[in-house]
């Protein structure tokens, strides 16, 4: 049995707008980009990126919400475009954001609606209903309309939604957007049950951490592209120098530590504003190089706050996203 | 499959009750408006030296407006409604196809749709002593259940447009009038120009409309109303065959342009 639970070849979709009334003229958009990757059955894979870069698009294509232009995407052995029905019924997913739901409607009223969409048995979708209700933590609430409910509660009410049917694979869709640091841990201790209990699960997700902390691997995706894929350890390797000293000053002493930091090897280099001042980005394999150029301005105040530490996912995204500034 | 189908229509009809039915624009849609035209129409007969006014055509007629604009209304706010709340998608991705959904939800607004033509019947008897005595109900029945399958056919290929794109969604909704005008819910379709009168040829209300208008004036003329009968039957029949014909086009067109969500 072939163990890919999602494989995508060379996907491709472009979208095609009218530009003007009368003209007749189209505009075409491509929104992903000859994408290839697979995921393997039980692995939870995070796909990341900018807003726009294509996560959603690649997600509804492997819906069944949309058709790819060109490629192929095959989810558990059944092809996105030909054999929607045999994918519908194996796959869960949830959109972030707070639509996708009857807000005049209870969460009871909700899911049993879905339930009824999925052909799930009344005897059946009772229980389900109240198991996953009970998983999300709106047992108190389920008899209340959704439109009372806060950004975290809906969230929770989408997850359950997407496991009425009991999918073999499940999309998340920024699952924890909108929800509180500690709705937000809950949820991905979720999520990391579901992944025991053997499902798949593919991510979009802003936030690095969380794919750090949930993901088997990942795939970064940008202008439609995937432009590094491997698990978070393998892909913090991919960008040159271990460490990484942030140094703050003021805008005035800006040329004085670019002077200093000149002759330092390092891998990557970068200035941001910060609150007023300027905060130097230095990515290097020898951290204490630059300690030592930087010695003689902290005892004479000029740096403001500095900070060493190791890279972290979300370093390596934005160097991947922004392109190494050396 | 009988039981599902069943629970499907249940489930449907709940939502919808929920959702869009019990709201104060459904009152002015199956209520207000129709009074008002049945208001208006019955001025227009006595302008027009009736001392009584028409009731089949006034009254009845405003009635059947009445169903007509909440099938027309009501099946555009619903999908409107779930491409602004996000829902449209998830009912296209389930294993429920869209059509089936369509078919229930429309069947649960013509059905609404009657409480009008109740309202309507209820002020002809009580107001204006409007009385059956003569009236072939067995033939009040079948025309009536012939003008419900006719807006049902209307409502379900109507709705693949609203589905296939916002746009053509909103062309769905010009249709209210011209279609309440050419097909005579509010007097003879005899009075209209020739030219109006073959274009409602294709249209199943007008065939049932005008056995039902032909009925409440106490005709027995038995093939008059078997041949619009008929006719209505046919083209409900057709109607539906064109619906299924486009309900895959419209599946795949909005998989390609993405037409599911409100931007």
């Amino acid at each position: 049995m072939n163990n890919d639970a999602i494989d995508v070849k060379n996907l491709h979709k472009e979208f095609t707008t009218r530009v003007g009334f009368w003209s007749g003229k189209t505009k075409k958009t491509t929104a992903i980009e000859d994408i290839s990757f697979n995921v393997q059955r039980g692995e939870l894979f995070g796909l990341l990126g900018p807003n726009g870069a294509g996560k959603t698009t690649t997600v509804k294509i492997l819906s069944t919400i949309l058709l790819p232009t060109s490629g192929s995407a095959s989810i558990l052995g059944y092809d996105v475009i030909h054999a929607t029905q045999a994918v519908r019924k194996r796959i869960g997913f949830t959109f972030g954001g707070a639509r996708g739901l009857y807000t005049r409607l209870s969460a009871v009223d909700n899911l049993a609606y879905f339930a009824e969409l999925y052909g799930i048995q009344p005897e059946i979708s009772h229980q389900r209903i109240d198991e996953l209700l009970e998983l999300v933590g709106l047992t108190d609430r389920r008899e209340d309309r959704v439109e009372t409910y806060s950004s975290g509660m809906q969230q929770r009410l989408h997850l359950a939604r997407a496991l009425l049917h009991d999918p073999e694979l499940i999309y998340l869709d920024e699952p924890t957007v909108g929800i509180d640091p500690v709705g937000a841990r809950e949820l991905r201790k979720t999520i990391k049950g579901l992944v025991a209990h053997g499902k798949t699960i593919l991510l979009t997700t802003h936030y690095m951490a969380e794919a750090e902390e949930l993901c088997d691997r990942i795939a970064i995706i940008k202008q439609g592209s995937i432009v590094a894929l491997d698990t978070p350890a393998s892909l913090k390797k991919q960008i040159p120098g271990d460490s990484l000293v942030e140094i703050e000053v003021r805008p005035s002493d800006l040329v004085l530590f670019q002077e200093k930091l000149q002759g330092i090897k390092k891998h990557a280099f970068d200035v941001a504003d910060n609150d007023g001042n300027k905060k130097i980005s230095v990515r290097t394999a020898h951290p204490e190089e630059v300690m030592k150029a930087m010695a003689p301005f902290i005892t004479s105040q000029l740096i403001l706050n500095l900070e060493v530490r190791n890279q972290t996912l979300e370093d390596v995204y934005v160097s991947i996203i922004q392109g190494d500034k050396t | 499959m009988i039981q599902r189908t069943l629970r499907l229509i249940r489930q449907q009809t709940r939502v919808q009750f929920q959702v869009r039915l019990f709201n104060l624009f459904s009152v002015g849609l199956y209520f207000i408006q129709p009074a008002i035209f049945s208001l208006v129409g019955m001025l227009l007969s006595q302008a027009a030296g009736n001392e009584k006014p028409d009731l089949v055509y006034t009254v009845i007629g405003s009635g059947i407006l009445g169903m007509w604009s909440g099938l027309v209304f009501s099946s555009l706010y619903d999908i409107r409604g779930d491409r602004r709340d996000g829902t449209l998608e998830l009912i296209v991705a389930s294993p429920t196809s869209l059509g089936a959904v369509e078919a229930i939800r429309t069947m649960t607004n013509v059905l609404t749709g009657l409480v009008s033509l109740l309202a309507a019947f209820l002020v002809a008897v009580t107001l204006y002593d409007y009385s059956f005595v003569g009236i072939s109900l067995p033939a009040v029945l079948v025309s009536l259940v012939l003008l419900l399958v006719g807006l049902w056919s209307i409502g379900v290929f109507l709705a693949n447009f609203t589905v296939w794109s916002r746009l053509s969604g909103n062309y769905v909704e010009f249709l209210e009038i011209p279609v309440a005008l050419i097909c005579g819910f509010m007097y003879p379709i005899s009075i209209l120009p020739e030219w109006m009168q073959a274009i409602s040829t294709v249209i199943p209300i007008r065939w049932s409309l005008e056995a039902l208008d032909a009925v409440l004036m106490g005709s027995r003329d038995v093939s008059f109303l078997l041949e619009r009968w008929g006719v209505a039957l046919l083209l409900s029949v057709l109607y539906w065959g064109m619906t299924r014909l486009l309900e895959r086009k419209v599946h795949d067109q909005i998989r390609v342009t993405g037409e599911m969500r409100s931007i």
